[in-house]
């Protein structure tokens, strides 16, 4: 089995069937490593792609952020962090293919993003915006999974409908990896910081987080949250048990949970909207 | 609470959220929760732009909706793997009491 993981990792690893990765990344990665670099020269080269920042900016304002309405992408910045704004130009080509071609997975990702929101803000956590994009982000591996080995992705697909197997388990089985773990090497290839990476990386698996516990136990908290209230499809419809390591790392209670169950459940009728909103949109 | 067209909207619905206006979601809403709709309302909801409103209860049944029943039973399919665990067995009553309190609404327009 090991053989068939470092296999598919290889493909993966292959970058030239990756989506893309904007020149302009590399420049505000630099940029960012260096401290001389302002905010607003980061965002003069973002706003320089049209496109990209016509992604970025439909990103930034779904509701995985709580609506804020950003304009520009200095805005963004400042609001979301550049982290932030950083990571939502790398997974917006991959958003793209998953809203034509996965929707049910787009919708669970957005789902997830605003439970997140909501967890974080309701646990008076930081870096919520941060948790909010690791939440948007968590499947990603999905996708890759899907775009590299489209054959074996429906094959996975109709075994868990066969089988009832959890999406994890039956990917365990035929590619000896899973999507957590597939996300979070295409979190570290991006150069995306610990803080991203651990929570996509360790969403079903908060033990195995090191310094981002609280951030994966998040995620893996708005994951099992946004597929208990049904909305998108992650790949099953089963709901999974959430980790006790989690509830403990969160310090939950049952007041606490019934109020985010609540607040997540009301905002999500606005949510629904928001995603007819985009498809109409996209259909004119 | 139901999210539905404004085409579809009917006097004597209640307004179960703001309603902001499309240009600006930001400024103050043109219309707070708890209105009841009156014809007038709705032209001039219509005339500023707004595509949908969200309104108590479930007063309209459009293709493809779910009743109570089937919403329930979906919720128990979900959670099929789960009989065993006691705490997700008391976030899956939390959900219960969500749909029902989303669908109740509905019957007390109905009365």
């Amino acid at each position: 089995m090991t053989d068939r993981r470092s296999e598919i990792l290889a493909v993966i690893k292959d970058t030239r069937s990756l989506p893309t990765i904007p020149a302009i990344i590399g420049k505000l990665n630099a940029m960012s490593v260096s401290d001389k670099a302002s905010i607003q020269e980061m965002a003069r080269m973002v706003s320089s792609d049209q496109v990209l920042s016509a992604r970025v900016l439909r990103l930034a304002n779904s509701p995985s952020y709580g609506f804020y309405r950003v304009s520009t992408i200095s805005n963004a910045m400042i609001l979301l962090g550049v982290d932030v704004v950083k990571s939502l130009a790398l997974s917006s080509s991959i958003f793209e293919i998953m809203e034509k071609s996965v929707l049910g997975l787009w919708e669970h990702s957005l789902g997830a993003g605003v439970a997140a929101n909501i967890i974080a803000k309701r646990l008076r956590l930081h870096d919520c915006e941060e948790i909010s994009t690791a939440a948007l982000l968590h499947d990603i591996g999905k996708v890759i999974m899907k775009i590299k080995f489209p054959d074996e992705y429906s094959q996975l697909l109709s075994s868990i409908h066969n089988d009832e197997n959890y999406f994890q388990e039956a990917e365990l089985e035929l590619f000896g990896i899973d999507h957590a773990e597939v996300g979070g090497w295409l979190a570290k290839y991006w150069f995306l910081p610990d803080k991203l990476i651990e929570p996509i990386a360790c969403h079903h698996d908060v033990e195995k987080a090191g310094n981002h516990q609280v951030k994966a136990s998040v995620v893996h908290l708005a994951d099992i949250l946004i597929k208990a209230s049904g909305f998108g499809f992650s790949g099953d419809d089963v709901v999974h048990p959430l980790s006790e390591l989690a509830w403990q790392r969160l310090n939950l209670n049952d007041v606490i949970i019934r109020d985010i169950i609540e607040e997540l459940e009301d905002k999500m009728v606005e949510v629904k909207n928001f995603t007819l909103e985009l498809q109409s949109a996209d259909a004119l | 609470m139901q999210n539905i067209p404004i085409s579809q909207s009917q006097p004597g619905m209640t307004l179960a959220k703001d309603v902001v206006r499309p240009d600006n979601p930001n400024g103050s809403p043109l219309c707070g929760k708890g209105v009841e709709l009156t014809a007038p309302i709705i032209m001039r909801l219509q005339n500023m732009g707004v595509q949908s409103i969200i309104v108590e209860g479930h007063p309209l049944w459009l293709e493809g909706d779910k009743t109570l029943e089937e919403l329930l039973a979906d919720l128990d399919h979900r959670f099929r793997r789960l009989d065993d665990h006691p705490r997700m067995q008391a976030i899956k009553d939390v959900y219960r009491d969500c749909i029902i309190n989303s669908m109740e609404g509905s019957a007390q327009n109905d009365r």
